[in-house]
């Protein structure tokens, strides 16, 4: 168990942790980190009887980081010295004093993989690419090379790269691999994975290995403190349908990173909301009313703000009701009335959340809980309360075109993960809708916005026009055969027959 | 004397158009002893011999397609063919059965009447599956049930003694099986309607089916013989005998009259059929109902009439009125006579409105239209065009109009946007005008939102029909069009295909890396080329990596414009890049997957190196590839 002195509210309800600055693509890069070295030592997916004893080491690479993100010499170097020998030295020369995070630094190794300076600089340049965050202000030490292959994965680092501050590796990566560890599928899962995994192209490892020497065997000390609170949930297992399913299909290369990376996305969105209503004792399943954006303001764009609005709010109400649970419970309820009051509900607090340690307050159980419930909302309003926002924003599920408020109105990339994953071959429209509700709450047309939203809010001509657009999007991306009046198929084009 | 046209408004856009439906037509047709539109469908013969002396072993027929396709009609002539009575189906069952005596030999008729060598076989016909089948949320009846059950084990068993004619929209086909009780049959046969639909076949491999899908049919084919079959109708015979007077309907100043004679020139008709043809490309397809729906809109429309369709009674009234030029044909056949709610839900005009004919111009036929009258050049057309044209051409108002928008010094801004819609009509009756030999110098295409659909028509589908070979300028062209969206760079290149990645992402939007060239003259089994595939009507953009791997694109009309646009302005045209863009970059895909597979047959070179082709482009834009290689 961690033994942090940092309050355990959030981690209970959810895990350890929800971090909204690691966003989904990080989400996935760590996971990747996680499960390879979960893989080598043979117990991928599987937590061996101990649930939340995760315990792994990640790879630094920090030849490969200084040379691609830490490096602004090439286009000068390359104009200023015309001979190549030269360049080399030059380059080597300033990497010696400007490359960070390594003891002895020396290049001369990659002298052996290139035949000219020319073709170093040309490759580096294609390898920037294609990397991950390469054109934002983040830090160098928090770009990825994107993930080709075992030698393009490393951890997130702090900024003189010594160590994993969980800054942008939060450990939401930790709680993905953690939530495919506890669904029945997780053996099938393993083999679609590996099987992926193994028929990608490995052109582009080797060249990414280029840039690194055979024994950089540079690597973090044990990562540990992974929490998952639940040890099965449905939405465990609908993430790893959509995995497997997408993971099955004929997409070639590397294009279902992105999808899956959506999907880990949406999912954690999906299960922040799903827990939370859980927590709240809600009665109706989770609705997301999507607009496929109209030119013009829509009835269905007004609910689908105001049911965003309110789903945002679902997460800071179940740390509430969390700790006015712990206010109800018989322990908290019994310790109020016997003498010592005060002193056994700070040993509770300190046991349940690992609160109360520094509190300075009164010494009144009232005042005591009070002040939690305050320092928790503050903290959950730091990171954990803005998933649902940025994760809906960076999947494409969340957006504010058209208009100042935000709501749901999935983007095309977005559809096609969706579409991907929930059709095999080819099904009808409206029954790729009512899938879409009934997996996700995903609301877009008529039929399922009657089931979710009161009369007065329900228009049907606004949500029969919602799906009229999604099916012109779905048809201008290729994805949908019209027949005639009343009859559409969506279309995987993905899709393989299953032997 | 007038009987004909207003039996013939009925085939309009009114909101109770009997002549739409085959079943009160004929009804009406017979009440008021005139014979209806009628011509043979396309499919007509190959539906008939599923069922007549043609087959010794006939199986089920579904007819299927979008409300208006001609279902009813086919069942009927099949009913016919069958001998069945007209009186029996006459009657409003949508369900009716007759028999009829197949050879007892499923391999060929007898050459004699021998009874004992015939077998008689109950053909049940569901005429109208949606007017059939229970509502939805009911419950299926019993017997109807069953009777679907015996459809679906008589489809995949040859002893199977009795058949069926179904006839449904695809729609409520699909709707109708899915209510039925999961059978093993009822599940394979569910399965076998999607995929011929989906896939456009007509016969699946051991199911006794045939299936008609009449939304195939070509849209230009039935137009022929729609408007051949309306021109010579005899209703009109009668109105030419009669000696009407100067302002009479069917007189000399009769907008009617005018309609239909133009509707009979070459000119027009064959621009009409051109449009039709052109949606058939882009994969619209417009069932018979919609065609007569046109013809008679066309014909018949007026804005100001009960309607919008003219009665005889109004002709006198709109001559008198000086409003015959809102009675025309070219506008007509856009449906402006029309309110733009009611235009907007008829599918024909919905299809004729993608083409922004009247909207779209370019400063040649502006210049015609408003500097034309005294212009040394374009004088001749004006005069040709506008000026003699007395019905529909430049009347006072026009000439009116345009003087106040050039000389003008108001300000009013309806006086502008009424010389403006005129002109709208003025260039959409320059599209029927402009003869085929001036079609290049006034670029009559560009009167539409597809610049190139006349070089379309014109040099590829024409040519590939006839077998020949397109000139290599509108390849080489396409190509380049190609190029640029498969690198997205401004590549010049149009002598090889360059297939190009960018490393982690098939359809990133800047390829890089170049993955292989592909010929497009024929070298070791590579080849771009054009082709016409007769089954399915289209025109196909075929990349051979051998002669025995090859990928195909439909080249539908909106793709050739988008091409060959990239290509010559470099802009990709906003309106319709996005599916485009789309579409050519899962053809990319499909092409980098022959590509692995060609080269998955060659033995993999042993090579200790790694090598990577870059693409960078000169400043005329000519590839300048550079090999980078590395040793791991």
């Amino acid at each position: 168990m961690e033994q942090s002195s940092s309050m355990w509210v959030d981690e209970a309800i959810w895990g350890h942790r929800l971090y909204d600055e690691q966003l989904p693509w990080f989400v996935f890069l760590e996971f990747l980190n996680v499960f390879t070295h979960e893989d080598d030592k043979g117990r991928a997916f599987d937590e061996q009887g101990k649930p939340n004893e995760l315990k792994y080491r990640a790879a630094h690479r920090l030849y490969l980081r200084n040379i691609l993100f830490n490096n602004p010499h090439l286009p000068e170097i390359r104009l200023s010295y015309p001979n190549d020998t030269n360049r080399w030295d030059e380059w080597s020369r300033r990497m010696k004093s400007a490359a960070t995070g390594l003891n002895h630094p020396e290049f001369g190794f990659l002298k052996d993989h290139f035949h000219s300076f020319e073709d170093f600089c040309e490759v580096v340049s294609l390898v920037r690419s294609t990397s991950l965050e390469v054109n934002s202000n983040k830090r160098w030490t928090s770009k990825f090379v994107f993930p080709y292959g075992r030698g393009c994965l490393y951890e997130d680092l702090d900024n003189s790269a010594s160590t994993n501050d969980r800054r942008f590796f939060g450990r939401t990566g930790e709680m993905l691999y953690l939530m495919l560890c506890r669904t029945p599928r997780k053996q099938e899962l393993l083999a679609a994975l590996k099987e992926r995994l193994a028929k990608t192209d490995s052109t582009w490892d080797s060249i990414v290995r280029c840039l690194q020497p055979t024994a950089d065997e540079d690597i973090s000390s044990e990562r540990a403190n992974a929490f998952l609170p639940y040890l099965s949930h449905p939405c465990f297992d609908d993430l790893a349908d959509d995995w497997l399913a997408l993971l099955r299909l004929k997409i070639p290369g590397f294009d279902v990173y992105p999808h899956l990376v959506n999907l880990a996305g949406l999912h954690m969105v999906k299960y922040q909301l799903t827990v939370s209503r859980q927590l709240l004792g809600a009665a109706t399943p989770l609705a997301l009313i999507c607009e496929v954006v109209a030119p013009k303001k829509t009835l269905v764009r007004e609910v689908s703000c105001d049911l965003y609005q309110s789903n945002n709010l679902l997460p800071a109400q179940a740390v509430e009701t969390f700790i006015a649970n712990v206010e109800k419970s018989e322990e908290w309820q019994r310790a109020i009335t016997e003498s010592g009051a005060f002193e056994k509900c700070r040993r509770i607090l300190k046991q349940r959340v690992r609160w109360g340690e520094d509190y300075d307050g009164p010494s009144d159980a009232g005042e005591l809980i009070s002040r939690l419930r305050q320092d928790a909302m503050k903290r959950h309003r730091q990171h954990v309360a803005n998933i649902h926002r940025n994760y809906g924003r960076e999947i494409g599920l969340v957006s504010r075109r058209g208009t100042v408020k935000l709501r749901y109105a999935p983007t095309d990339s977005l559809l096609k993960t969706l579409l991907f994953a929930n059709v095999e071959k080819r099904i009808e429209l409206h029954q790729f809708l009512a899938r879409l509700h009934t997996r996700y709450g995903l609301v877009f047309g008529d039929k399922e916005a009657e089931q979710v939203l009161s009369k007065d809010e329900f228009d049907k001509k606004a949500f029969q026009g919602n799906s009229r657009r999604l099916e012109q999007r779905l048809g201008s991306l290729g994805l949908l055969r019209r027949l005639s009046d009343g009859c559409a198929y969506v279309v995987n084009p993905y899709h393989t027959e299953v032997q | 004397m007038s009987t004909w046209l207003r039996f013939l408004r009925h085939y309009g856009p009114v909101p109770r158009n009997d002549n739409m439906y085959d079943e009160t037509i004929q009804r009406s047709a017979r009440r008021q002893g005139i014979a209806p539109i009628e011509f043979e469908h396309p499919y007509q013969r190959r539906i008939e011999d599923c069922f007549n002396q043609a087959t010794a072993d006939p199986v089920s027929v579904i007819l299927t397609g979008t409300a208006g396709d001609g279902k009813t009609h086919l069942c009927r002539q099949v009913w016919k063919a069958l001998q069945g009575k007209d009186e029996d189906w006459a009657s409003d069952n949508p369900y009716l059965t007759i028999n009829f005596h197949y050879p007892k030999d499923r391999q060929k008729w007898p050459d004699f009447e021998e009874p004992g060598l015939y077998r008689s076989v109950k053909i049940h016909f569901i005429r109208d599956l949606s007017g059939w089948a229970p509502q939805q949320g009911a419950e299926w009846d019993t017997d109807k049930e069953a009777l679907l059950q015996k459809f679906c084990y008589s489809l995949f068993n040859a002893e199977a003694e009795e058949l069926f004619l179904i006839a449904a929209n695809d729609g409520q086909l699909i709707e109708a099986f899915r209510r039925l009780k999961d059978t093993d049959a009822v599940k394979k046969a569910r399965r076998v309607f999607e995929d011929l639909l989906v896939e456009d076949r007509q016969e699946q491999a051991g199911v006794r089916l045939k299936f008609f899908n009449l939304s195939r049919a070509s849209s230009a084919e039935l137009f022929d013989r729609a408007i051949e079959k309306f021109l010579t109708h005899p209703g009109w015979d009668e109105l030419k005998q009669g000696v009407p007077g100067e302002n009479d309907v069917f007189g000399p100043k009769c907008p009617i009259r005018h309609n239909y004679e133009l509707l009979g020139t070459p000119l027009v008709k064959a621009r009409l059929r051109s449009l039709l043809e052109l949606c058939d490309y882009n994969g619209l397809h417009v069932p018979v109902r919609q065609i007569l729906l046109l013809l008679s809109n066309a014909v018949l429309g007026h804005p100001d009439a009960s309607q919008h369709l003219m009665l005889p009674k109004d002709v006198p009234k709109i001559i008198a009125a000086g409003t015959v030029s809102k009675a025309s044909l070219y506008n007509n056949i856009f449906g402006s006579n029309l309110s733009d709610i009611r235009r907007q839900s008829i599918t024909i005009f919905d299809f004729f409105e993608r083409f922004q004919i009247g909207y779209e111009t370019s400063n040649r036929v502006d210049n015609l239209l408003i500097f034309g009258e005294d212009d040394d050049h374009l004088g001749n057309y004006f005069k040709t065009f506008i000026e003699q044209d007395s019905f529909y051409g430049a009347d006072d108002r026009f000439y009116a109009a345009k003087h106040e928008y050039i000389e003008g010094t108001s300000e009013d801004e309806d006086k502008d946007k009424e010389f403006l819609d005129m002109l709208v009509a003025q260039r959409r009756g320059l599209f029927f005008k402009i003869p085929k030999e001036v079609e290049q110098e006034l670029k009559l295409w560009e009167l539409t939102v597809f610049k190139f659909a006349g070089e379309y028509l014109d040099e590829i589908v024409d040519v590939l029909k006839c077998g020949a070979v397109v000139k290599r300028p509108l390849v080489s062209r396409l190509v380049k069009g190609l190029n640029r969206v498969f690198t997205g760079m401004l590549i010049n290149s149009d002598r090889e295909l360059f297939l190009a990645t960018s490393g982690n992402y098939s359809q990133a939007k800047v390829s890089r890396i170049l993955v292989e060239c592909v010929s497009v003259e024929p070298s070791k089994g590579e080849k771009v080329i054009l082709r016409f595939d007769p089954s399915s009507g289209r025109v196909l953009l075929s990349v051979f990596f051998a002669p025995d791997n090859f990928v195909d694109f439909n080249l539908t009309l909106i793709r050739y414009e988008f091409l060959s646009r990239i290509s010559m302005e470099g802009a990709l045209p906003a309106s319709f890049s996005k599916e485009c863009y789309e579409d050519l970059l899962a053809f990319k895909s499909q092409l980098i997957a022959a590509y692995v597979k060609r080269q998955a047959k060659e033995e993999a070179p042993v090579s200790s190196t790694i090598a990577l082709t870059l693409l960078s482009l000169t400043e005329q834009g000519t590839p300048d590839p550079r090999a980078v290689e590395m040793m791991p």
